[in-house]
């Protein structure tokens, strides 16, 4: 009896306007944007290849491990799920006076956005009338006349109504991969199709669970014109506002220091108040010596003190000894600011996680974060990819540090008189950056709990919505 | 007659389910906006008075906006410092929060209101204007009378607008006498004046979206089909087109990437340093770092505003991304306005640069003053807000058309 209610609601929908709009909708946008964001991601391919090169043939003259920090450092290469998700990837560079200020007025379009936006939507305008709409039209008292429970009906239309909305995505989502699989520029792993095809589970999820929501919310009214108010005000909430509000109020609740105060105060620790804790602590260093070595305290031009330590064995000891204390102090004071510093920045960092954590987790009140982290996060574009990409990154820096001492100790070698920091070196042994996505096994494993919310949504919705329309009035 | 039209349908409207909805989304999302945006601009000015440059230090820093508050736009972006030094302009706070969150999602301001909700809403007041009065009878009973279509349609369009534009203006007026009450916020006539025009052209905007369901409406029999229809024209001009079209800009319009530019300025400077270092001919090298990064920045400027006006002018196919461009230009935080603050960072350098490579003291200040609101007009703002009130128009005159035809049976 289910699969014969799964068979009216899959047919009831396929021969309904929504689902004939819906259907061309996304059978043009999903293929047109695949095109578009695939071009965009080989431009992208281009220019990295071009900086690149740029950054070679520069090196090959002018490297020198001065200012090495400024040229040659870590960037993120583009990856072929760009040319689906783009997640964080927007480079609006606030650091230059050039900076992009398009994807800030114009955020970038995705996979992500089709299905938050369009997919959620489609699902609520297929179910926000199947219990009041039938109501109205008085099929659904010929339906329960029948000899079959309420729980049968209501699974039948969730099951139905979430195959009906499936059919359109996956036919719009199979003639854009034949472009990806078409491309001659666009090669995707293993790794990247099971990455889509986790996507694509939690998008099932996603639609799913708007489609009970949907239910729930139609069999809470009896007409279906009040039920698709009530419905795109809860879509509103979830979708729009609560994802964007929350790092806003997350702000409010927990504060973190400015980050320009930070900066000011770390210039003041390691400038000035340095300086003056160095000096108060040579000074008691050079009182400690001149009780022992009264003779330290006259005062001497440099010339006089030349000469004297070259004549004076005895002053040349004591001389020499001050001079250890006093750099040692200077040693303490540097320890003591750093060590200030590195506190100021570890209380900043903290702040600054805590404020992340708790707007992520307000966002997650909303479905559509909980999908927005899935996908970036399973396509390598989102916060996780930034942290793996910081790992990579500090693992570079210190093979690169040690290939810098390498190659400083063989130019002291060659010429001990070498200004190391400041000569032209061939750096083309240097340890190269290599990018690599994480492997698609740690980062399912990172958005675990992202497909578990999404299921207790699931869950939760159906039950609302079974609870509901057990108790429907039919009449 | 035509008012009688007006007034049933504000009095039918009043009494709805769908009036009460969305009265209360207007009111809890207007205050909530307002309250956090200006807590937002408040922390961003205590940053500002904090990286404020001395007299005559060579450091350009503007003020941020008090009208971010309620179109955000490019404000962080503007409020920058610009420190003027030997290599050319060195950009200081540019990044505010380590929060990444922030980044994933838009700001909730009232442009971001106005153009994603209440457009929404404005739909829901026109989509079911003809088609149900149909479904319910009333349509053949009120056209029975001795009234023309057309008395009936802008009679309904009249009663709808202001069941929608009464509350809006309400609730936004409070929320704006609220931040008036914090006297370290203070808008002055210039924002005052501002803030007007902006509610203005929101109405003119959300009165498109009206305009927009009610042709649709008058084209279709059933309520049911009319909001599926309205819906997805509504995700693909609000979300699709806007940000689409941008990217195609960018397939056309051939523009190095920030990251790239950037890359060949550090490779200049350390370049010149290092050549400095061997043969100690110092300000010949500075002028050259800075000749070539000149030339570098134009270029790169030619092209990036080509970039801009084409996709200014590819996005425009949506009324959204005028609505943006009009809204934030006139709030003085859009691409028009960030662009003419660092024509004037570049002025100020130029003016300066001499005196900074032959390390003087006593430096001229920096002030930025913000474009007129007649500059702002006439460099497209004018445009835009007459290509809204060209769609609305043109969707009011089809909707005529599409009564006038409409079968009442």
């Amino acid at each position: 009896m289910v699969s014969s209610i799964i068979k009216k609601e899959i047919l009831n929908n396929v021969f309904s306007l929504r689902f004939s709009v819906t259907f061309i909708l996304l059978l043009i946008v999903i293929p047109v944007m695949f095109f578009i964001l695939g071009d965009d991601y080989v431009r992208r391919v281009d220019e990295y290849s071009l900086r690149q090169s740029e950054l070679e043939n520069y090196l090959k003259n002018y490297a020198h491990f001065n200012r090495i920090g400024g040229v040659l450092y870590p960037s993120q290469p583009p990856i072929p799920m760009h040319a689906l998700v783009r997640g964080l990837s927007a480079e609006v560079n606030m650091e230059e006076f050039h900076n992009d200020p398009l994807p800030i007025m114009f955020p970038l379009i995705d996979l992500t956005l089709i299905i938050t936006v369009f997919l959620g939507l489609a699902a609520l305008l297929f179910s926000y009338d199947s219990v009041a709409g039938e109501k109205e039209d008085g099929t659904l008292k010929l339906i329960l006349s029948n000899r079959i429970s309420r729980s049968k009906v209501i699974l039948g239309k969730v099951v139905g109504g979430v195959i009906t909305l499936l059919i359109p995505f996956i036919a719009s989502l199979l003639l854009g991969m034949l472009f990806i699989l078409a491309h001659p520029r666009i090669s995707w792993s293993g790794e990247d199709w099971g990455a889509l095809g986790l996507i694509v589970f939690g998008a099932v999820l996603y639609i799913s669970l708007f489609y009970c929501l949907g239910l729930f919310i139609s069999s809470r009214h009896h007409t279906s014109s009040s039920s698709i108010m009530t419905a795109l005000f809860v879509w509103v909430l979830f979708v729009l506002v609560i994802p964007n509000l929350s790092p806003y109020a997350a702000s409010l609740v927990v504060k973190t220091p400015s980050n320009i105060k930070i900066a000011r105060e770390v210039d003041r620790l390691t400038d000035t108040e340095r300086d003056q804790l160095g000096i108060r602590l040579s000074n008691e260093r050079r009182q400690e010596m001149i009780k022992k070595y009264s003779f330290l305290a006259e005062a001497l031009t440099e010339e006089e003190r030349d000469r004297r330590i070259a004549e004076d064995p005895e002053y040349k000891q004591a001389y020499t000894e001050l001079r250890q204390e006093i750099q040692q102090a200077w040693d303490e004071a540097n320890q003591i600011q750093s060590k200030k510093v590195e506190d100021l920045r570890r209380d900043l960092e903290l702040k600054e996680s805590a404020q992340t954590r708790l707007s992520r987790s307000l966002s997650m009140i909303s479905p559509l974060s909980n999908l927005v982290y899935l996908v970036t996060d399973l396509s390598s574009t989102g916060m996780k990819n930034r942290e793996y990409f910081d790992r990579l990154r500090t693992a570079w820096y210190s093979s690169f540090g040690e290939y810098r001492e390498r190659k400083i100790d063989e130019m002291r070698r060659q010429n001990p008189a070498v200004d190391t920091w400041n000569t032209p070196v061939d750096m083309s042994d240097r340890p190269a950056f290599l990018y690599r996505e994480e492997p698609l096994a740690d980062r399912f494993k990172n958005t675990l709990v992202y497909f578990m919310i999404l299921v207790v949504f699931n869950l939760v919705f159906f039950t609302a919505a079974f609870l509901s329309f057990v108790r429907y009035d039919v009449r | 007659m035509t008012w009688n039209i007006a007034k049933k349908e504000i009095v039918s409207n009043l009494l709805s389910y769908k009036f009460f909805i969305v009265i209360l989304l207007m009111v809890i999302l207007v205050f909530t906006s307002f309250f956090i945006m200006h807590r937002d601009f408040k922390e961003r000015l205590s940053d500002y008075h904090l990286i404020k440059p001395g007299p005559e230090d060579p450091i350009a820093v503007n003020p941020p906006n008090p009208l971010s508050i309620f179109v955000k736009g490019l404000d962080e972006a503007m409020a920058r410092s610009y420190e003027i030094s030997r290599i050319g302009i060195d950009v200081k706070a540019g990044k505010q929060s380590g929060n990444i969150i922030f980044s994933y999602f838009s700001a909730p301001d009232f442009m971001y209101l106005t153009r994603v909700i209440l457009s929404l809403v404005a739909l829901l007041f026109g989509f079911d204007q003809i088609s149900r009065e149909r479904e319910k009878g009333t349509l053949k009973l009120m056209l029975s009378n001795p009234v023309s279509r057309a008395k009936v349609l802008i009679g309904k369009w009249i009663g709808n607008f202001l069941c929608l534009a009464v509350p809006f203006i309400f609730v936004t007026l409070i929320g704006f006498a609220f931040m008036n009450l914090d006297p370290g916020v203070s808008f002055e006539s210039f924002g005052l004046v501002r803030f007007g025009l902006i509610l203005l052209v929101s109405l003119i905007y959300i009165s498109l979206f009206l305009s927009l369901g009610m042709l649709i409406s008058a084209f279709s029999k059933r309520t049911a089909a009319s909001i599926v229809i309205l819906l997805f024209i509504w995700a693909i001009v609000v979300f699709i087109i806007p940000n689409l079209g941008t990217l195609v800009a960018r397939q056309i319009v051939d523009v190095p990437s920030v990251r790239a530019l950037s890359e060949k300025r550090d490779q200049i400077w350390t370049r010149e340093v290092l050549l400095g270092i061997q043969d100690r001919n110092w300000s010949d090298h500075y002028n050259r770092i800075s000749q070539e990064n000149n030339m570098l920045e134009e270029d790169y400027r030619n092209k990036f505003n080509r970039l801009i006006r084409f996709s200014k002018n590819i996005n425009r196919i949506s009324p959204v991304a005028s609505y943006i461009y009009a809204v934030s230009d006139i709030a003085g935080t859009g691409i028009g306005e960030e662009g003419s603050l660092k024509r004037e960072v570049i002025r100020y350098k130029n003016q300066i640069f001499p005196d900074v490579i032959e390390q003087k003291e006593n430096f001229p200040n920096f002030s930025y003053r913000y474009r007129s609101l007649s500059q702002v007009f006439t460099r497209g703002t004018l445009f835009d807000t007459a290509w809204l009130l060209f769609f609305n128009i043109l969707f009011f005159a089809l909707s005529y058309l599409g009564m006038v035809r409409y079968d009442v049976r």
